[in-house]
């Protein structure tokens, strides 16, 4: 009994390699390797055709933070992030919980807040900036009411406003869903005890619904911060980083010296720093969040 | 049952309390009535304006488009710009169809061949290494394909697929492999391993028990991750426009769009058909599949 047992495990010794190897080795090359590769290139001047780029130390990160250009593309990306985010769930959880229910009109709501999740962030800002260019659908409108031109793209200011808020329209429907997933978590007969004893609709919502909705809210913190944070397709067709490369963000900048500009050293360190401001954000907010709900619940 | 508790709950303090029960008596309407419903259709509406904007224009002429943005094509409509921008002259749109749903097709199956048998072998296995290697594939799940992009141009110029069709379908697949192992052993452990012993008792081996037994058993978690890679690899701008380049002569949908659009941003005529044809697969796949999209897509957002 041992023995064929033994036998059977050796003899699928090699159909347990043919199983595993593939997938480790796609895995490693495209995924591991690279990440290895991307510390080593950022101390490099790599320009994306010499086979063997030379080392030059730490000039790419001294350059980078010296840069005016990258600091003000820093400034864009926090301040793309933390409003969206913001904006993100606050509409994410105020929408779930109007929605939350069965009734059809509650289900047809879910699915047109969803959609725009559905299109490519490249079509989305495309069709934002035929919609509030200066020639645009809303301009055409206002000009013919003897208006002026809004400048929702061509003015700095309104032009990272109107990013951020073709951002969150695309993408609160997701924190709808997962809000809702988290609504319909809840105990029900929490919210009824807290019912039966008097509390207020407002009052069960602040006090039972919103702490038991704790990991939750973290996940869509995070998942809002994290996505946020690398936005490009969307600078590329709503403002194409303009005006006067005001609304440039980081992965725009990233991708723009690497690809554009060659300097695929410089990208490498800039996106080097990308992810490790990324990570410290969402563990920071993880940290914060873990303290909060501990603190509600003592 | 549950509800009718809270109806007899807002009963019974509307006949002690005459405030609360009026105070009571304004939130279920704001919560049922049609103020409710007022506000959300306003919502809809600002939703479904872009969508809206999007679908009337691609059948009007350019003067009608900047004259009445927003009005109906009557009398003007045109299908004239929607055949024309199949065809376009920057890049052709049946052809960006083609290749972009060869690209969907051979990444999810590359896919699901590389991560279905690990996923099996990590799920099965209670060996230690088999433990590291699924928290290897989950940390690769955090890795931002930003990150990705540059190095991997210098692993793929190294292995001679820069620029082809192989070194993207590749990259691709890579992408999806993390979660999809995750999310596949995760499956393969709620399904009984007593059906493998049956399986090896009647003489098939690992790779056969697999394919015949347990996978046709995997159906709900194959199809969140068929959506899933299918949506990212159709909506997929940056690697495309990296790795195959303006060189290679190959566009997919949005690489195609980018080409088209980002030239003629003022010709309404070029834009808002490209746009609407780009979009129309996945939007009408959307409105028939939505619930398993909706969850599907909602799983693959959390997975960061």
């Amino acid at each position: 009994m041992m023995t064929t047992l033994r036998t059977r495990r050796a003899g699928d010794g090699a159909a347990t390699l043919l199983m595993v190897v593939p997938a480790v080795a796609v895995f490693a090359a495209m995924l591991v390797v690279p990440v290895v590769l991307a510390f080593y290139l950022s101390l490099t001047d790599w320009d994306g055709y010499s086979a063997r780029p030379h080392l030059v130390g730490a000039a790419n990160y001294a350059r980078l933070f010296g840069d005016p250009a990258m600091r003000h593309a820093a400034v864009v990306t926090l301040l793309v992030a933390v409003v969206g985010t913001a904006g993100m769930n606050l509409l994410g959880l105020g929408f779930a919980v109007l929605v939350n229910g069965a009734s059809r009109a509650n289900r047809l709501m879910r699915v047109v807040l969803f959609y725009p999740h559905v299109l490519s962030a490249l079509v989305v800002g495309f069709l934002w900036s035929a919609i509030l260019g200066t020639t645009g659908a809303v301009n055409s409108l206002v000009t013919a009411h003897g208006g002026a031109v809004l400048p929702f793209l061509s003015d700095p200011t309104w032009a990272l406003v109107t990013m951020i808020a073709v951002l969150v329209w695309a993408g609160f429907g997701v924190n709808v869903v997962l809000y809702l997933a988290g609504l319909q978590a809840v105990p029900r007969a929490l919210v009824e005890a807290a019912r039966i004893d008097g509390a207020s609709r407002r009052q069960v919502f602040r006090h039972v619904t919103l702490p038991a909705l704790g990991p939750v809210v973290t996940v869509n913190l995070v998942l809002s911060l994290v996505t946020l944070l690398k936005t490009y397709d969307l600078v590329v067709s709503l403002t194409g980083g303009g005006p006067a490369g005001q609304t440039q963000t980081a992965a725009y900048l990233i991708l723009w010296n690497s690809f554009h500009d060659n300097r695929l050293g410089l990208g490498s360190a800039q996106s080097v720093v990308l992810m490790v401001v990324t990570a410290v954000l969402a563990l920071a907010v993880t940290r914060v969040r873990r303290r909060g709900e501990l603190a509600v619940f003592s | 049952m549950a509800v009718g508790l809270t109806m007899t709950d807002a009963r019974t303090g509307a006949e002690t309390a005459a405030a609360d029960s009026a105070r009571a008596g304004r939130r279920v309407a704001r919560r049922h009535g049609p103020p409710r419903l007022l506000f959300l259709g306003a919502v809809a509406l600002f939703m479904l304006t872009p969508l809206y904007v999007l679908v009337v224009n691609a059948f009007k002429p350019q003067q009608q488009i900047l004259a009445h943005p927003f009005g109906l094509p009557v009398g003007t409509l045109t299908t004239r710009y929607l055949s024309r921008a199949l065809h376009n002259g920057q890049f052709d749109l049946v052809r960006g169809y083609a290749v972009t749903i060869l690209f969907v097709v051979a990444v999810n199956v590359l896919s699901i061949v590389l991560a279905g048998p690990v996923a099996y072998v990590v799920a099965r296995s209670p060996r230690r290494r088999y433990r590291v290697l699924l928290l290897t594939f989950l940390a690769g799940t955090f890795i931002p394909s930003q990150v990705l992009v540059i190095p991997v141009v210098y692993v793929l110029k190294a292995l001679g697929l820069m620029g082809t069709i192989r070194g993207f379908v590749l990259f691709e697949t890579a992408l999806t492999l993390p979660f999809s192992v995750f999310l596949y052993a995760g499956y393969i452990g709620t399904i009984p391993a007593t059906l493998d012993q049956a399986a090896a008792v009647d003489g098939a081996g690992r790779l056969r028990t697999f394919w015949k037994i347990i996978f046709p058993l995997m159906k709900p978690v194959v199809a969140t991750m068929v959506i899933l890679n299918t949506f990212s690899v159709w909506n997929d701008f940056v690697n495309p426009q990296i790795i195959l380049g303006p060189g290679s002569g190959l566009y997919t949908v949005t690489t195609g769009v980018y080409a088209a659009v980002s030239q003629y941003a003022t010709d309404y005529t070029v834009v808002f058909p490209t746009l609407l044809l780009a979009i129309a697969p996945l939007l009408v796949f959307f409105v028939i599949m939505q619930r398993h999209i909706i969850s599907g897509l909602t799983a693959g957002a959390t997975k960061g």
